[in-house]
């Protein structure tokens, strides 16, 4: 292995690695735009030259591989010198609006120009003018002025999506990334561009100035959008999601997240259910779980435990889950479970899955089998029948098509009780005897298991809207207002027990004992 | 035991005539009839009364005075904020309501849809003046900010603060044309 030595410090690195590498394993930043970690690399910003001993010139540190015994100079005077130059250059034509721009505050131009140069332009020339606000992409616009031209955004549609749209047309200072005739930055994860553009120039059409970077918060979370369960930063300011961000994350998602999935974050705003309510009355949390109770306990005495169904939801998290298997088993004593959750939608072979919920292999983990569940179709068929009189719902969405799902609304009136649960308002909270409001997953922390059964945990992000509370609260409460209390105080005890091998559960996915992230 | 540091203090003898305070009421009221003969003064610039004739005779601020918030203007009228939020960043009390949009013009890209101060929770410390990169913001109008009967009132969205502003002699974008 080659030994190299970075400002004075040796370090052993790996046959093959970049200079740029070998400063960073030496604790050392290299300046760059071009160079990313995903793609391939062109060497053209020229922002990472660095001095190698006994080399005529300064070598691109993103490009050039060590050699045995290379002594490396990242801060010599030659490299400061060469780094303003490359800084004073790329900022001749920008147009340094950044009280405009979306992307200060996380803006590599700009921190470098801190960093590296802070010196007063020399240029006393007119700028050159190109393109502003040009919709490259339905979901992405581009500012010719502030493109640097590193080409991150032409490789990302080469190498990762391979659709090819984006070149760079035009030469010297006229020239701008454009898609190619009769094309538009339009495949699922243009946003992507967005994220990678190291200065302002590509800005995404939904988050464009809507909130300055500056004033976010993140949370480490997961997309909800499908069971690829796409790490996130989850950004949000006064208790709104402003967007998501993807979190690189090598054994589900790279660096990369899919542009449906951005936008999955404005149904966490949209519709929510804010109260308790009984028969549309608004009630608080102690008098609603006391109504449910003794609703719940005259049904089990009227038309028997094994009638009460419970709808489960792979939207919920694991523990969600956990709990309201032990509530149906321990509280309702009943096994009669159906499959909620959304219907399957498109997908595709790079992060897309058919699968729109985050969590069904959470529900076979937690209940021990693909088949615990029974199929949403069947509880219609069921009610119809007589043979399910309770129904108590978590989450309002329905795995069956549009006359299915009508038809399973119009038989509610049949049913004894119908307990809602659900984030959302709309037709199944109308009709529900009692609907109780739930947190979505920026409002409280929790597990989901992805596709390939990789557990996930993502945190609490802000406080919940209105009176919401998580799935596992409510089962809690009820638990206690029905005379079988849990006994659990924080989501750590339920998230022990929940991972923990249990004598009744079959051998199921990997999932099993799969330590949280 | 513990000794006690003590310091002599020369005290002034007064004789019973001093006890009497009547020589120093006396003194003192002719230091009053003084001044009350002096302000009779027919010639006012011989008085010597600090009081202003607020409101009959408006107080004149002094130039860096920090008062009631302006919106600057574009040489066509159109607000000069680019709604960049930097003065709603640096505001330490949090009184500065600003939402951005498009603008039709590519040129502008970005303006205030919505620009909202709260002049009650305003402390009038005058950073969000430093702060704005492109003089939008001022508060040298030499007008406090009013008194308010309703919470409301206290409320200057973006019309009204434009009202008020004017031209800037700055050049829009910073650019030397």
């Amino acid at each position: 292995m080659p030994k190299v030595t970075v400002n004075g410090t040796e370090i052993e690195v790996d046959k093959g690695t970049t200079i740029l590498r070998a400063a960073a394993e030496a604790g050392f930043e290299v300046p760059h735009f071009c160079y990313h970690p995903a793609l391939s690399i062109p060497a053209n910003c020229r922002m990472c030259l660095v001095e190698v001993e006994g080399a005529w010139k300064l070598q691109p540190a993103c490009y050039s591989q060590v050699t045995d015994g290379m002594v490396i100079n990242t801060k010599s005077e030659r490299v400061v010198k060469a780094q303003k130059a490359v800084l004073e250059f790329i900022l001749v034509n920008h147009p340094v609006d950044c009280p405009i721009c979306d992307q200060a505050g996380e803006c590599k131009l700009q921190d470098y120009y801190v960093a590296y140069d802070s010196q007063e332009s020399r240029l006393r020339a007119e700028k050159v003018h190109k393109v502003k606000v040009f919709p490259i992409g339905p979901e992405v616009l581009y500012d010719g002025e502030r493109c640097i031209l590193c080409t991150r955004c032409v490789r990302f549609c080469e190498e990762i999506t391979a659709t090819n749209e984006l070149t760079i047309v035009q030469r010297g200072d006229r020239a701008e990334i454009r898609a190619f005739p009769g094309r538009e930055l339009d495949n699922k994860y243009s946003v992507c561009t967005a994220d990678i553009c190291p200065v302002g120039a590509l800005t995404a059409r939904d988050f464009r100035f809507k909130c300055r970077v500056w004033l976010l918060n993140s949370t480490d979370s997961v997309c909800t959008g499908c069971s690829n369960g796409c790490n996130i930063h989850l950004e949000h300011f006064r208790n709104e999601i402003q967007r998501y961000r993807p979190r690189f994350n090598p054994a589900v998602n790279d660096y990369w997240m899919c542009d449906a999935g951005r936008l999955t974050y404005k149904e966490v705003h949209t519709d929510r259910l804010l109260h308790p309510t009984n028969n549309g009355a608004e009630l608080n949390w102690h008098a609603v779980c006391e109504t449910v109770a003794d609703k719940l306990k005259r049904a089990i005495d009227e038309v028997g435990s094994d009638k009460i169904a419970l709808v489960l939801s792979p939207q919920a998290s694991c523990e969600d889950l956990h709990l309201a298997r032990k509530f149906a088993s321990d509280v309702i004593k009943t096994s009669r479970f159906y499959m909620g959750g959304k219907r399957d939608g498109d997908s595709d072979d790079f992060l897309i899955k058919a699968d729109k919920n985050p969590n069904r292999r959470g529900i076979e983990a937690v209940f021990g089998s693909t088949t615990a569940a029974l199929p949403f179709s069947q509880l219609v068929d069921d009610i119809e029948a007589g043979t399910v009189q309770v129904v108590y719902m978590m989450d309002q969405y329905m795995p069956v098509d549009a006359a299915t799902a009508a038809r399973f609304v119009e038989r509610l009136d049949k049913l004894k009780l119908f307990v809602f649960q659900a984030q959302h308002q709309g037709a199944l909270a109308q009709k529900a005897h009692i609907a109780l409001p739930v947190c979505s997953h920026a409002e409280s922390e929790g597990t989901f298991v992805n596709f390939e059964g990789i557990a996930q945990g993502f945190e609490r992000a802000f406080a919940a809207h209105g009176e919401s509370l998580p799935h596992w609260q409510i089962f809690m409460r009820l638990a206690q207002a029905m005379g079988k209390p849990f006994s659990y105080t924080f989501i750590q005890q339920i998230r022990k027990e929940m991972f923990a091998p249990r004598p009744d559960s079959v051998a199921s996915g990997t999932a099993e004992g799969v330590p949280v992230e | 035991m513990a000794l006690v540091e003590t310091r002599p203090v020369n005290r002034i003898k007064q004789n019973l005539w001093d006890k009497s305070y009547i020589p120093e009421i006396v003194r003192g009221l002719a230091i009053t009839t003084r001044h009350f003969f002096r302000n009779m003064n027919p010639d006012k610039s011989q008085r010597s009364t600090f009081t202003r004739e607020y409101p009959e005779v408006p107080t004149v601020y002094p130039e860096r005075y920090r008062g009631l918030h302006r919106l600057m203007l574009r040489a066509d009228g159109q607000v000069r904020c680019v709604a960049c939020m930097c003065c709603s960043t640096i505001c330490p009390a949090d009184c500065i309501h600003i939402e951005a949009a498009e603008h039709d013009d590519p040129a502008i890209e970005k303006y205030p849809r919505v620009f909202v101060i709260d002049e009650l929770r305003c402390i009038v410390c005058g950073l969000c003046v430093e702060a704005c990169p492109c003089d939008a913001i001022r508060m040298d109008g030499g007008v406090h900010i009013p008194p308010y009967t309703e919470r409301g009132a206290a409320f200057f969205d973006r019309d009204l603060l434009m009202e008020r502003g004017g031209l800037s002699l700055a050049v829009q974008g910073g650019e030397s044309k």
